[in-house]
């Protein structure tokens, strides 16, 4: 996927470039692009190292656990069988916690681990069940309280506030967590509808 | 006011790890250290995938391509309330977080980050995520093959997620 990008990139620049007559910038900015993805990485780097020893010793210290344990009584209702069951809860409230704390990074394994507990009980291991297409959807939108790579990246950017956008951020990814969960119920009640349909039609 | 509580959770956090370091009976500051060399080891690894796509955008962007798009689109995407200045970032932000991170910093050198596409993007970055990629790994981990309605649930929150952004950074802002 990514060499596509890259090459479809590639291959438009040039083709850009050549119809516009400005292929000399376009030479121009392979050193400067070149230079800039470390430029990027230095300013990813300091935050990444920080924030992730800062999740470590929070998790070592057993506060995302007690994170963890306060979205459990929410998350209860969005994954029933799970939490029911046993199998991943735990893992689903630590990946929204280690969401919610800015730490993407972090969430993926737990994420992955719960969907491995999760297909246990999957009655149709080839389809994703209810709460599995729940638990991806959410991860593509999670809550989030402090996106930490944005801060470094809008005061590398020169930002005269990078923090200006804290409560546009809250606001909306509260909102889209909101969206996601009213698109999976809905879908969950027409699936439970067309499934008791189908049994119907079998007798 | 609002400003205190934008910056207050990420100094929290800090001075919670703090009172953790200075009154753990245990050495918390080993968590500490491993965890970091954990997060740098994540961060140098970043940089192939960012070199070559960083090199790809600024190419682009250089061709002129990206602002012939963007007037291109000026009309509709004024229409709708999204600045056209949006649009490398958003084909990219569902398939790679690398390419939508070059996209990204480009656009922030461009237009300024605290300017209303800079805003609007960034507020976009911060609560999308690379939603082909996450459901594609999530499911294949397991096996599964049918998505079901995974990807026009979490399409439709993505096209959510950019209106209101836009939606919202006009009203907060300006």
């Amino acid at each position: 996927m990514l060499g596509k990008i890259f090459g479809a990139l590639c291959g438009l620049s040039l083709l850009f470039g050549a119809f516009c007559g400005r292929l000399s910038e376009v030479a121009a900015a392979i050193p400067d692009g070149a230079n800039k993805a470390v430029e990027v990485t230095l300013t990813l780097l300091g935050m990444m190292c920080l924030w992730s020893g800062v999740m470590q010793v929070l998790t070592d210290a057993g506060i995302i656990k007690k994170i963890a344990r306060l979205f459990a009584p929410f998350l209860r209702y969005i994954f029933p069988k799970a939490y029911k069951t046993g199998e991943g809860y735990e893992e689903i409230c630590a990946t929204v916690s280690a969401n919610f704390l800015g730490v993407g990074n972090a969430a993926t394994p737990f994420a992955l681990c719960a969907m491995k507990k999760m297909q246990k009980h999957n009655p149709t291991p080839e389809k994703a069940d209810d709460e599995q297409v729940t638990l991806a959807v959410l991860s593509t939108a999670p809550l989030t309280l402090v996106p930490a790579n944005l801060l470094a990246l809008r005061r590398a950017a020169g930002s005269a506030d990078p923090f200006s956008i804290m409560i546009p951020v809250w606001i909306t990814s509260l909102l889209c967590v909101a969206f996601s969960l009213l698109l999976t119920s809905f879908l969950r009640i027409r699936w439970r509808f067309l499934r008791t349909r189908a049994l119907k039609t079998d007798d | 006011m609002i400003d205190i509580l934008s910056a207050l959770p990420m100094p929290l956090i800090l001075a919670a790890v703090g009172g953790i370091l200075l009154f753990s009976k245990r050495d918390r500051f080993e968590s500490f250290l491993a965890g970091a060399r954990q997060g740098l080891g994540t961060a140098v690894n970043l940089l192939p995938t960012l070199c070559a796509l960083i090199v790809g955008v600024a190419m682009l962007n250089a061709s002129g391509a990206i602002e012939w798009l963007a007037n291109l689109f000026s009309p509709i995407a004024s229409a709708i309330g999204v600045p056209a200045e949006l649009l490398p970032l958003l084909f990219t932000r569902p398939f790679s977080g690398s390419a939508s991170t070059a996209s990204f910093v480009e656009l922030l050198e461009r237009v300024g980050a605290d300017s209303f596409a800079g805003l609007c993007a960034s507020v976009i970055f911060a609560t999308s995520d690379t939603m082909v990629y996450i459901i594609s790994v999530y499911f294949s981990s397991v096996g599964i093959k049918h998505s079901r309605a995974a990807f026009p649930i979490a399409g439709a929150v993505m096209l959510f997620c950019i209106f209101f952004s836009c939606f919202l950074c006009r009203m907060w802002f300006f």
